[in-house]
C-alpha cells in the first residue's frame, strides 16, 4: 500500500511536470513562430525600404499590436454639427509622418510614390497660370468699359447730313475705339503667356470662351482698320464706301462675341435671391 | 508512449491554429464611389465629382481601419479651366492626394447607421470631423453607404477663391457614395 502510494505521488510527479514542461515548450514555439514571422517580414521590408507597402504588411501578418486609442461608436442618430465635428486641425505632409494607426497605408491602395509625391515647381507652374489668369480676367472686365463706350459713341461719329468738317464726335470714338482695342491686346497677352498646365482638351465654358477667340480676335482687328478705311474716306468729303463700310458690322460682332466670351466662361449663371 | 503522441500533435497544431486565427482578419476593398464637393458662390453652384477614389480596410482584434485616397486632380466639375483653378487654390500639384482614415468598431460595421471620426488630409493640411454620421444599406456582400463630410475652405488652410471679388463659401461639403465589399 505504502508502495502503492509512493508509485501515483511519483507517477502525478512527473505528470505535473510534463504538462508543466509541455506547456513551457507550446508557449517558446508560439512565441518563436511570431518572431520568426515578424523577422522574415522585416527582412522584406528591409528590401523595400521607403515604401509603406511591406512595413503595413510585416505588421497586418504578426506583430504585436500596440495599444491605440479607438474611436468607437458613441451614439447614432445624432446632427452632425461642424463647430462639434472639427476638433482640430494641424499641418502635417502626407509623406512625412507615418500614418496614425496600423490601418492600411497609400501604398496598400496601388498608390505609387510617384503618385503620392508633390511636385513644388509644378506648383509653381499652377501659381503662375492662376496669377496671369486673374490679371486676364481683371483686364478682361475693365476692357469692356472702353469697348461699350466706342460702341456708344459711334453714334456721333458719322458725317452728319453731309457735314464732313466735324470731327469733335468721330475723334473721340477713334480715342475711345483705340483704347478698346489695346486694352484688349494687353487682356489677351495674359491669356497667351499663361503656361500651359496640362495637354487635355478644355471642356465646359471655358471651350466655348475659347471658340469665341475665332471671331472677337480676327474682329479687334479688323475693326480699327476698317474703321481708318472709313476715318480717312469721311474726312477727304467723301461716303463712306467699299469694304469700309463693314466697320460697324464687324464691329457690333466683334463686341457682341467678346461680350459672349465674357458670359461663357462664368457660365452657368445661378443668381441666389 | 501515446502521451508523447498527443503531446506532439498538440505542439504541431495549436501554433497552426493560431495562424489561421491570425489568417482570419478580415480585408475590405472600396469597389465602386463616388466622392463629390460642393461650392457655392452667389452666382455660381458647382458640384464636382471623382469616381476614381481607392480604399482599403482592415480589421483585426475587432477593430477596423479604413483608408479613402483620390488624386485631387480626379475631381471634375464640367470645367476643365475651373478644375484646374482649383488644383492650384488647393495646392493640388504640391499635396496630389486627399485620404480619408477611419476606425470603427467590427462590431458596428453591418448598422444601419456608422458614426465615424475621420481624419482627413487634403491641401498639405490634417482636419478632424468626430461623429459623422453615414447611412448604410447592406445588399448581399455589398456595403452601400452614403453620408456627408462637412468640409470647409479654413479647415485645410485654403484661401477662397473668388469671381467678380465675391469669395465662394467656406463650406465645401463633400457628399459620399461608397460601396466596400469584403475580400
Amino acid at each position: 500500500m505504502v508502495i502503492a502510494e509512493r508509485g501515483w505521488a511519483e507517477w502525478a510527479g512527473d505528470r505535473s511536470a510534463k504538462v508543466l514542461l509541455s506547456a513551457m515548450v507550446y508557449m517558446i514555439l508560439c512565441g518563436s513562430t511570431g518572431r520568426l514571422l515578424a523577422q522574415a517580414d522585416a527582412r522584406q521590408t528591409n528590401g523595400q525600404q521607403g515604401t509603406e507597402v511591406a512595413s503595413a504588411k510585416a505588421e497586418e501578418r504578426a506583430l504585436p499590436e500596440a495599444p491605440q486609442p479607438v474611436a468607437m461608436v458613441v451614439s447614432a442618430g445624432a446632427e452632425v454639427d461642424r463647430s462639434a465635428a472639427l476638433t482640430s486641425g494641424s499641418s502635417r505632409h502626407l509623406l512625412s509622418e507615418p500614418p496614425p494607426s496600423d490601418g492600411p497605408t497609400l501604398g496598400d491602395l496601388g498608390l505609387t510614390p510617384a503618385d503620392i509625391e508633390g511636385n513644388a515647381a509644378r506648383q509653381a507652374l499652377f501659381d503662375r497660370r492662376t496669377h496671369m489668369l486673374k490679371v486676364h480676367q481683371k483686364l478682361g472686365l475693365i476692357t469692356v468699359l472702353p469697348v461699350a463706350a466706342a460702341c456708344l459713341s459711334s453714334v456721333g461719329a458719322p458725317a452728319d447730313k453731309g457735314n464732313y468738317s466735324n470731327t469733335a464726335t468721330r475723334d473721340l470714338h477713334v480715342a475711345l475705339g483705340s483704347v478698346a482695342v489695346g486694352m484688349y491686346a494687353a487682356t489677351a497677352s495674359y491669356a497667351i503667356r499663361a503656361p500651359k498646365v496640362t495637354g487635355e482638351p478644355a471642356r465646359g465654358g471655358v471651350k466655348w470662351h475659347k471658340y469665341l477667340i475665332y471671331i472677337h480676335a480676327p474682329g479687334m482687328i479688323m475693326t480699327p482698320i476698317l474703321g481708318a478705311m472709313a476715318y480717312n474716306q469721311i474726312n477727304s468729303g467723301q461716303k463712306v464706301h467699299g469694304i469700309a463700310s463693314a466697320h460697324s458690322g464687324v464691329a457690333v460682332a466683334t463686341a457682341a462675341s467678346y461680350g459672349a466670351a465674357i458670359l461663357a466662361v462664368s457660365w452657368p449663371i445661378h443668381l441666389k435671391p | 508512449m501515446k502521451k508523447i503522441s498527443l503531446l506532439a500533435i498538440l505542439l504541431l497544431t495549436l501554433p497552426a491554429l493560431r495562424l489561421l486565427n491570425a489568417q482570419s482578419d478580415q480585408i475590405w476593398k472600396l469597389d465602386q464611389s463616388s466622392l463629390t464637393y460642393h461650392m457655392s458662390h452667389p452666382m455660381h453652384e458647382v458640384d464636382a465629382t471623382t469616381r476614381a477614389s481607392l480604399g482599403k480596410g482592415v480589421c483585426r482584434a475587432g477593430r477596423c481601419d479604413f483608408l479613402i485616397a483620390a488624386a485631387v486632380k480626379t475631381f471634375d466639375s464640367g470645367d476643365s479651366n475651373r478644375d484646374l483653378h482649383m488644383i492650384q487654390v488647393t495646392r493640388g500639384a504640391q499635396f496630389p492626394i486627399v485620404s480619408v482614415r477611419l476606425r470603427l468598431a467590427q462590431a458596428s460595421l453591418d448598422s444601419p447607421t456608422l458614426d465615424c471620426d475621420l481624419e482627413v488630409q487634403f491641401a498639405g493640411n490634417t482636419a478632424h470631423y468626430q461623429h459623422v454620421l453615414f447611412q448604410q444599406k447592406i445588399e448581399g456582400a455589398a456595403h452601400h453607404i452614403t453620408g456627408v463630410v462637412p468640409a470647409t475652405l479654413t479647415d485645410f488652410k485654403i484661401d477662397p477663391p473668388s469671381f467678380l471679388t465675391i469669395p465662394i463659401k467656406n463650406e465645401i461639403p463633400v457628399r459620399v457614395d461608397m460601396i466596400w465589399k469584403p475580400l
